[in-house]
């Protein structure tokens, strides 16, 4: 146990829980947009995989992260606008079409992976980015401000996810449309516009996350993102819908993985212990936010397509 | 719902699942085509549409890997299926024994290799060993320890059909099964010599999936030889609990350095992750499975390779003296099974290199038995 | 009266699954009236008026405004035109405040960013214009139904509608509330605007309105101006019959005590205390009438005693068993009979068709079920028999209770509450909302159930209803029992003075 409390392996273990939360964070943060107003996207993950294929080759072919970011944007928004159509315009049942999405980046990002590339070949990653000045502070420094820059990226979209729900009539059009449809529909506020703009922004953000993470991994295998995208929708319920509890979740999520790393690597969890302790993050993350969030209710409205007269 | 979202649904699930299919055999038919055998690329071609256009007809895509070969059957080829939970190409454990068939395929008459991989659902790869064996092909491998349970109930209904398991050491008693596996303890042995010399931490770290077969067989050699190498060094094992995980494998990577590591190994496909970490730090890295110089040119070491055609030769052997299963075979050191390969553009000392091929030597007499 | 009508609708007929709901319905409307649309629970009042605002789409007629055809295809296009609509079911989102209920589809004096400060403060003083004095920071899940409606008003207020649809506004509030509201919509006509007003309760119709179309079965079936109409002749042309407005009341025997509270403490939705130390004893064969202002702590006591609310302290007895803080079914079994407030949320589940709603207390008992299953036959005949009795109109009984009339939904769950014979009977606004046929049956059966012996709390802002049924009247103020008086020697006018707070004695001690 007394090599876990050295500065080195402290330090680690949080910098690998704020990086492990990253991927996690990005994919969440844009399906909170789409559950707030009423879209349940199950589809996260195979959004994050092609985002994750079209950041992995762009940066392969062009040797910019910056257009692998693009480029996973890119992947977002059209796939977003096809989760969209699928769910609001065509009123697909929400627990099933998801699945359909996953499972078209799941083979499609394999498949442009095989064809396009072949053997994994290793790819320039994300630059690391030291904040002046605070990057200099003991300790806290190398936890928390030198980090690769969609570290940063990702945490400042929080207060901007936040202020947007909280502050824009665009969010209030949002929490209005994933409560009562009717109500904002009488109104004038169009249900179907304001869902196909939340589900964009979550496959946005979910090709973002993928082009993130095998950028910042500097590499693309088949299934890269190991289902983070279940785990992101996951965390939006029991971060309750919010901005900052979907934060506190993705951060615990990524501390108990990076902790029980740290532990297995220094022994301290024994060998014969590790498949258990492989299960322990989703376990504790589970717990620890169910008895937190159970105060909240999850939007009146969600997966429920919206028929206006009925 | 209305009549028309179900419909517009069913064509998009149509659409998908065509897709998905072609994925699958589109790993096929890179591989296939790969190979120098000039005969089977054009059985193949057909199936190698760009994938658009396949879309449009799902019918006869998903039909295309049955209609490859009808007639061939009949003549003295042989015909060679691969299951296998990973991608073709994935430097590690699947590229193994696509590397293998291809050797064979080059030194032998086949008239066909059809490769599903990707399978790491084991309900998938049980209905394509099915498939395979329904379609009449005479040698079908199934490459994953997982898949054992499904071979069990698949072989006694096909007795005419050979099949092979790796990595395993059990034909279920039946005739028309064959096992193979890898001492890659061996290998991992001599590396970890190498490892305990090379660090000046006196820290190695080893990244593991589970804690089961193949990768622990290899991670034990490795501790072993290590330890036996230079009693005052470390060696860290972390088992991630998973073989597809690249971000936590990179994680366990960043949780060696850490710690202090200086050299690492890992074993399972999830471990191009822990290779990022080790090329960004400078830490020296050995490969096992396949060799993966390639990903990081500048740190890997050595690579212990494995050499599956030296079993499928034994196989096809008996298969064509009409024994199809019953034996086990295992590559190792001394039958070449097992080849440590060097990173060229590694300058390693003359002195480790000696106590490796000391090493070597050693395991090959049984002077030296890894893993006790 | 301007030369062209503001608003004219010709020849409208609107269908539904086996309903016509609309026939050739002719309606028009000029700048500065108020014209009404009277009719019985499901007569289409609704229907026409959804036409109007773009809900839905008619199967044929057409609308013009200001003498030139317009097409209405959506609440967009309506609010474009100027129209604005009060819905008979609440159209507000619960979890967002009063003042963004109010600026939802507004643009912001901020671009992009939401100017609540701005919104709020013109709240207020619109409040303070026509007297509907709201929080605008509370949420809206925290008020009472009269708060709520008075949130409707405002959103309809702010947005300067020159033609305001009010789908039965008044269901909801106290007389002094609907007295500022009309004076608030007369404010409105004498601007210019035009008002289309629909109302189940006549007296308000003959305060409010210049011209009244009756609707009977999708159809006009009779047009008139007010002068000259009385409460009677309107109640006839509505019904097709005479209809009796104050029910005859038997003497009865009262019985035991068979619902005491004894110091019962409730908090509310804001942490306050809305129930203090409250007592009350109703026995058999009474009917116990609590008069009050909405928002007093009426809904939290009906609520507080179906178990669906935590009491902080204090005791609930139903027939002799403790019941404080059990769950709803609990309480049921010991004998409650529960008609709730909010009966599209709490008492019924829209989805669900009419068979299904009128099973759901009894789906566990003996003679609907069948080795274990729904015994169909049985609960078909039960369901069609209370249908029947309770003059619900719909369709079928496999029609999904939420495409019913808002009336009949009401008449479907009282049909259900009072089709067992309960120990005790909380009842809430029992005929809010219901046509006076309607209401006159239920209040029949009321007095039925108290002459079994049913001990009855029953809940109404409408003091004709307290007077013309009560055996006895609690008036409630900020939680507490103001006192109880029996409404034979009581005059309205007291219970008035103490429904604003002001108490018995408070009152008589000047004069003493
Ligand atoms: N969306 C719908 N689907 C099917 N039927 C409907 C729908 N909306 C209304 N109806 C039917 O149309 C008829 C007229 O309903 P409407 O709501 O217009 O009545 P109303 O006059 O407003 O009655 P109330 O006084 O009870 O509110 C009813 O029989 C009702 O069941
Ligand atoms: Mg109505």
């Amino acid at each position: 146990m007394s090599d876990f409390f050295t500065e080195a392996v402290l330090i680690a273990t949080v910098a690998g829980a704020i990086r492990l939360a990253v991927p996690l964070l990005l994919a969440s943060l844009g399906e909170t947009f789409g559950q707030r107003s009423g879209v349940l996207n199950l589809g996260v993950d195979g959004i994050m995989l092609l985002g994750a294929f079209a950041g992995y080759y762009t940066v392969l072919k062009t040797d910019n992260v910056w257009y692998g970011l693009l480029a996973g944007i890119a992947v977002g928004i059209g796939l977003g606008l096809a989760s969209s159509l699928i769910s609001v315009t065509l009123q697909a049942e929400q627990g099933i079409s998801g699945i359909g999405v996953y499972l078209f980046g799941l083979g499609m990002s394999d498949l442009l992976f095989q064809r396009l590339v072949g053997t994994p070949v290793p790819i320039t990653k994300f630059p690391k980015v030291d904040i002046p000045g605070l990057s200099d502070i003991p300790w806290l420094g190398r936890m928390f401000f030198q980090h690769s820059v969609v570290v940063y990226l990702a945490f400042l979209a929080v207060p901007l996810a936040m202020f947007i729900i909280n502050r824009t009539t665009f969010g209030m059009n949002i929490r209005a449309v994933g409560e009562n449809p009717e109500a904002a529909d009488s109104l004038g506020v169009s249900v179907a516009a304001v869902r196909y703009a939340t589900v964009t922004i979550g496959g946005t953000m979910a090709g973002v996350a993928g082009a993130a993470l095998a950028i910042d991994l500097g590499i693309f295998q088949q299934n890269l993102t190991n289902a983070q995208g279940f785990i992101a929708i996951a965390l939006v319920y029991f971060g309750a819908w919010r901005p900052l509890g979907v934060m506190a979740g993705a951060l615990l999520y990524g501390f108990v993985n990076s902790l029980v790393l740290q532990f297995k690597t220094l022994g301290i969890i024994p060998q014969s212990w590790s498949d258990i302790a492989a299960m322990a993050p989703a376990v504790i993350t589970i717990l620890a936010l169910v008895i937190v969030a159970r105060r909240f209710r999850a939007p009146a409205a969600l997966t429920k397509p919206f028929t206006r007269g009925t | 719902m209305s009549r028309n979202a179900w419909i517009w649904l069913g064509v998009a699930a149509a659409a998908l699942l065509v897709i998905i299919i072609v994925a699958v055999s589109g790993g096929d038919d890179e591989t296939t085509e790969t190979t120098e055998a000039a005969e089977t690329t054009t059985t193949v071609a057909e199936t190698t549409e760009a994938p658009e256009e396949t879309t449009e007809a799902p019918e006869e895509t998903t039909e295309a890997p049955e209609e490859t070969t009808t007639t061939a059957a009949a003549a003295e080829p042989i015909r060679i299926a691969i299951v296998a939970p990973s991608a073709s190409n994935d430097l590690a454990f699947t590229q193994s024994i696509v590397d293998a068939v291809n050797v064979i395929e080059s030194e032998r008459d086949i008239a066909e290799v059809a490769i599903t991989d990707g399978t790491f659902v084991v309900e998938d790869a049980a209905a394509a060993i099915r498939d395979y064996a329904t379609n009449g092909f005479d040698l079908v491998i199934a490459h994953g320890s997982q898949y054992g349970g499904s071979l069990q109930e698949i072989a006694p209904d096909f007795p005419e059909t050979s099949f092979a398991w790796g990595t395993a050491a059990d034909t279920f008693g039946l005739p028309n099964v064959f096992a193979y596996e890898a001492a890659s303890d061996e290998g991992g042995y001599v590396m970890g010599v190498m490892g305990a010399a090379l660090t000046e931490s006196s820290t190695i770290g080893i990244v593991g999936p589970i804690e089961v077969g193949d990768a622990k067989l290899y991670v034990d050699g490795y501790k072993a030889g290590a330890e036996a190498a230079d009693s005052g060094v470390t060696v860290n094992v972390n088992y991630t609990g998973s073989f597809s995980d690249v971000a936590l494998a990179s994680e366990a990577a960043q949780a060696h350095v850490a710690a202090g590591a200086d050299v690492m190994t890992g074993t399972a496909q999830m471990v191009v992750g822990a290779v990022g970490v080790a090329n960004d730090q400078g830490i020296l890295w050995f490969g096992t499975q396949a060799n993966q110089t390639s990903l990081a040119p500048d740190i890997v070491v050595a690579s212990q390779v494995y050499k599956w055609e030296v079993v499928l030769r034994e196989i096809l052997d008996n298969m064509e003296s009409g024994t199809l299963g019953g034996s086990t075979y295992k590559i190792d050191l001394a039958n070449e099974g097992l080849v440590i390969e060097y990173n060229p553009d590694f300058e390693l000392s003359d002195d480790v290199k000696a106590l490796a091929d000391q090493a070597i030597a050693d395991i090959i007499s049984g002077s030296i038995v890894p893993t006790g | 009266m301007a030369e062209v009508p503001m608003l004219e609708m010709k020849g409208i007929t609107k269908r539904f699954p086996g309903v016509l709901a609309n026939d050739r319905v002719d309606f028009d409307l000029y700048a500065g009236e108020v014209h009404t649309l009277l009719g019985e629970n499901g007569a289409g009042k609704s229907t026409l008026m959804k036409i109007l605002y773009g809900l839905y789409q008619a199967d044929e007629g057409k609308i013009l405004l200001n003498g030139r055809p317009v097409e209405i295809a959506s609440p967009t296009s309506a609010i474009e035109h100027n129209i604005g609509m009060i819905h008979q079911h609440f159209m507000l989102v619960d979890t967002l405040t009063v003042a963004e209920n109010v600026a939802l589809g507004l643009p912001s004096s901020r671009g992009v960013l939401t100017d609540l400060d701005a919104v709020s403060e013109k709240i207020v003083a619109l409040g303070k214009q026509y007297g509907l004095e709201i929080d605008p920071a509370a949420t809206v899940w925290q008020l009472a139904v009269g708060q709520k409606q008075r949130v409707e008003i405002i959103k309809a207020l702010y947005r300067v509608a020159r033609l305001l649809i009010l789908d039965e506004p008044t269901a909801v509030l106290t007389p002094q509330e609907v007295e500022q509201l009309f004076a608030t919509l007369h404010q409105m006509t004498a601007d210019g605007r035009g008002l289309i007003f629909i109302s189940h309760k006549l007296h308000e119709v003959l305060a409010l309105s210049d011209r009244i179309t009756v609707l009977r079965h999708g159809r006009v079936t009779g047009n008139t101006t007010t002068e000259g109409a009385t409460r009677s002749s309107l109640a006839s042309m509505m019904v097709g019959r005479e209809v009796k407005l104050a029910p005859d009341k038997p003497e009865t025997e009262v019985g035991p005590a068979a619902l005491e509270i004894s110091g019962l403490r409730v908090i509310g939705d804001r942490g306050n205390v809305v129930i203090d130390d409250l007592d009350l004893e109703v026995h058999t064969g009474e009917i116990l009438g609590i008069a009050g202002v909405s928002g007093n702590g009426q809904r939290e006591l009906a609520e507080t005693i179906a178990g669906l609310r935590q009491a902080e302290s204090g005791s609930i007895v139903i027939a002799g068993s403790d019941v404080t803080n059990q769950t709803p079914a609990g309480v049921r079994s010991a004998g409650l009979a529960y008609v709730p407030e909010g009966r599209m949320k709490d008492g019924s589940i829209g989805p669900f068709t009419v068979a299904e709603n009128l099973l759901l207390i009894d789906h566990n008992s003996k003679e609907f079920l069948d080795a274990g299953l729904l015994n169909f036959e049985a609960i078909r005949k039960h369901s069609q028999s209370l249908v029947d009795e309770f003059a619900v109109k719909t369709p079928s009984l496999d029609t999904p209770v939420r495409s019913l009339s808002g009336g009949n939904i009401q008449k479907l769950i009282l049909a259900r509450e009072l089709s067992g014979t309960p120990n005790v009977l909380v009842a809430s606004q029992p005929t809010r909302g219901v046509d006076i046929g309607a209401a006159e049956y239920i209040h029949i059966r009321l007095i039925e159930q108290r002459d079994q012996s049913t001990a009855i709390l029953m809940i109404s802002e409408d003091l004709d209803e307290i007077f013309g049924l009560s055996d006895r009247v609690a008036v409630m103020y900020e939680g507490k029992i103001m006192g109880i008086v029996d409404p034979k020697t009581v005059g309205r006018e007291d219970v008035g003075l103490m429904m604003a707070g002001v108490s018995q004695e408070g009152r008589s001690a000047p004069g003493a």
